[in-house]
């Protein structure tokens, strides 16, 4: 009677330790049902809302719409064709007329979401480049070349919002004001090379 | 009776020894531990490396990041005075027009960040920690003893103090062996009946003591397994694409928040959708990193995976620029870090308020191919981190989180009498989130 107790507490202890998780199995848990969501949880998948007849999901802002905490008073015009690219020039910078753009936040988002390709020195050679060592083939644009320098605010917005020859379009990561942030921390990195870049121009010109 | 008395003394005797025995030997294993170069100072600088270094200096102290590789930093600096000057207030010290700091500030365009509250001892750690992982000694399974002794490794020392125990044990059976047969002569010379001895299986002294330590060992594991039921501690699930951290963020340095950008926004930390990996990958369609295995041993085909995000895509390598992105599929990924429906957690709290590194929770991810649950996500853990970790304010310098600032406003407008009282409103009572999360 004994033995066969003791050898069921073993069975049992065994078995329970393998409610555990690992590999490839979650585990178990107490009540499934305040463990697990009954909500929608973020992504979700969302068959059930298309059986339902709610097809339009798309998980995409309506067109148009702004978001609340992006208050520049600005709706980019200008959709992603040749013709929008050759338009964006005239767009200006909705940030030029704010004091004090937080440069620093500004530099963490070029950091992260621009540095990869296009170098903590702004020179086209981030560590997925390499100088053509890293697995990413195509060079990126060197920030300091002299036509990067002369590119308007807005042609570079453009090229943010849209993704432009190999890069892709950056306006699932960055919003509207980071995307201007980046351009002005650029432009304050430019700002010294292209202070004696306009002093050389303007001489050849005389 | 007396054979019984005579048994149960022997018995009493050998477990005094045994337990005698295991004490000794695991108090012999924690001296050896501490003799072994204060690893519970290397265990500080390593917290405090990955809290305030590493979101810059690369992890195995041999590869540049964003600041210099640190391995064989003390050896660099003649003074260890000006190297800890240098970690307090890198900008004083370079301004000051010290020859080495001047040198050190040109090496990468970013300036370090100062770090003036941390103590002499910390610093101390921290420079233990980076001389530890850089010189491989972290690696080894167990940290070399003292000088004096020659280096023995743990695992070496508990076959020893097995084999020594199980000796005594030998001995201890045996000498209860010819103490019983003795007695036995003993008594049939004096000519009392020896009672013959029960079966071991029908000894009430063996079943018993049986008995005690099977309840006592499956009972540990028994409670063990209750409390890490729902734990999902190592779970390791197969992924629709064999995605390596390792390739993206850390061979190839891709910030965590290139990704996972949300976390520093919002309560989820984003899973990126396909056009952030076609960011790069509509360019890099073949992998020529070396050799990946997945957790059984198995080669894995990197340019095969990267077919797969392909397909998810809609993309045609043949045929780069017709790419339709919005035909693009999304990929079901499957969640690791699950945590019960009624716990709320939110990481822009974390990463953005609290300044807390993604490895702190999540382990080095930089150096798992598939990713493994690190933490054991329980509330204890919870809590524990909690209890210790510092909140940075320091909304004089700039770099803490300035949120009780609006407190402090708040506390000196009614003592001006600017304000009478505060409401609910004042400190965020009708933000949305408030009530509808």
């Amino acid at each position: 009677m004994k033995k066969y107790f003791l050898i069921g507490t073993i069975i049992a202890g065994g078995l329970l330790v393998g409610c555990g998780a690992g590999n490839n199995n979650p585990g178990y848990s107490y009540m499934p049902d305040m463990a697990y969501s009954v909500a929608y949880e973020t992504y979700a998948p969302t068959d059930a809302l298309q059986k339902a007849g709610v097809s339009s999901y798309n998980g995409l802002p309506v067109e148009g719409t702004v978001a609340q905490d992006d208050d520049l008073g600005f709706v980019y015009p200008y959709k992603n064709d040749s013709l929008g690219y050759a338009l964006s020039k005239n767009v200006k910078n909705p940030l030029d007329t704010v004091a004090n753009v937080d440069l620093k936040e500004a530099e963490r988002l070029y950091e992260i979401n621009c540095g990869i390709c296009h170098g903590s020195k702004l020179d086209g050679n981030g560590p997925l480049f390499n100088g053509g060592n890293g697995p990413y083939t195509a060079a990126p644009k060197n920030f300091m070349d002299k036509d990067v320098i002369a590119l308007a605010d807005g042609t570079m917005y453009h090229s943010i919002t849209y993704g432009i020859r190999a890069m892709g379009s950056y306006a699932s990561q960055l919003k509207p004001i980071q995307r201007w942030e980046i351009i002005k921390f650029i432009r304050s990195k430019q700002g010294k090379t292209a202070t004696a870049a306009a002093a050389s121009d303007s001489t050849a010109a005389k | 009776m007396t054979n019984y008395k005579y048994i149960l003394n022997r018995l009493t005797l050998i477990m005094i020894t045994l337990f005698a025995v295991t004490v000794s030997a695991s108090i012999a294993q924690d001296s050896t531990k501490a003799a072994g170069g204060n690893s519970a100072g290397i265990e500080e600088g390593k917290q405090l490396f990955t809290s305030k270094c590493q979101a810059c200096h690369s992890g195995d102290m041999k590869s540049n990041s964003i600041g210099p590789a640190l391995g064989g930093i003390e050896a660099q600096w003649d003074d260890k005075g000006k190297l800890h000057e240098w970690i307090r207030n890198n900008i004083a010290l370079t301004a000051s027009g010290y020859p080495k700091a001047v040198e050190v500030s040109k090496l990468t365009p970013v300036v370090m960040t100062p770090f003036e509250d941390l103590t002499d001892a910390q610093i101390d750690n921290i420079l233990a920690y980076i001389d530890a992982k850089f010189t491989g000694k972290l690696d080894q399974p167990a940290p070399a003893a003292g000088a004096a002794k020659p280096a023995t490794s743990e695992s070496q020392n508990n076959w020893i103090f097995a084999i020594v125990t199980l000796v005594l044990a030998l001995i201890a059976i045996t000498l209860m062996f010819v103490n019983r047969r003795l007695k036995r002569l003993a008594n049939d010379v004096e000519g009392i009946p020896t009672v013959e001895p029960l079966p071991f299986f029908r000894n009430k002294v063996y079943l018993a003591t049986i008995g005690i330590i099977l309840f006592t060992v499956s009972g540990y594991y028994f409670s063990k397994a209750m409390i890490n039921m729902n734990r999902q501690i190592h779970y390791e699930p197969l992924q629709p694409i064999f995605y390596s951290h390792k390739v993206h963020a850390g061979i190839n340095q891709i910030n965590c928040l290139y990704c996972h950008g949300n976390a520093w926004e919002s309560k989820t930390a984003a899973i990126p959708s396909v056009n952030v990996c076609m960011n790069c990958h509509k360019t890099i369609q073949k992998y020529n990193g070396e050799q990946l295995t997945d957790a059984s041993g198995a080669m894995v085909d990197g340019t095969a995976e990267i077919q797969k995000l392909f397909k998810y895509a809609g993309f045609d390598p043949q045929n780069p620029n017709n790419w339709d992105e919005s035909k693009a599929k999304p990929i079901e990924w499957v969640k690791i870090h699950n945590l019960p429906d009624h716990v709320y957690f939110n990481h822009s709290q974390h990463v953005r308020v609290g300044n807390v590194q993604c490895q702190t929770c999540h382990g080095e991810v930089t150096a798992m191919n598939e990713v493994t649950q690190f933490a054991e996500l329980s509330m204890g853990w919870c809590v524990n981190c909690h209890r210790q970790t510092a909140v940075n304010f320091n909304k004089d310098a700039g770099s803490g989180n300035q949120f009780y600032s609006i407190y402090e406003k708040f506390h000196n407008d009614i003592k001006s009498g600017k304000m009478d009282s505060v409401t609910v409103k004042d400190i965020g009572g009708i933000e949305c989130q408030k009530c509808h999360y």
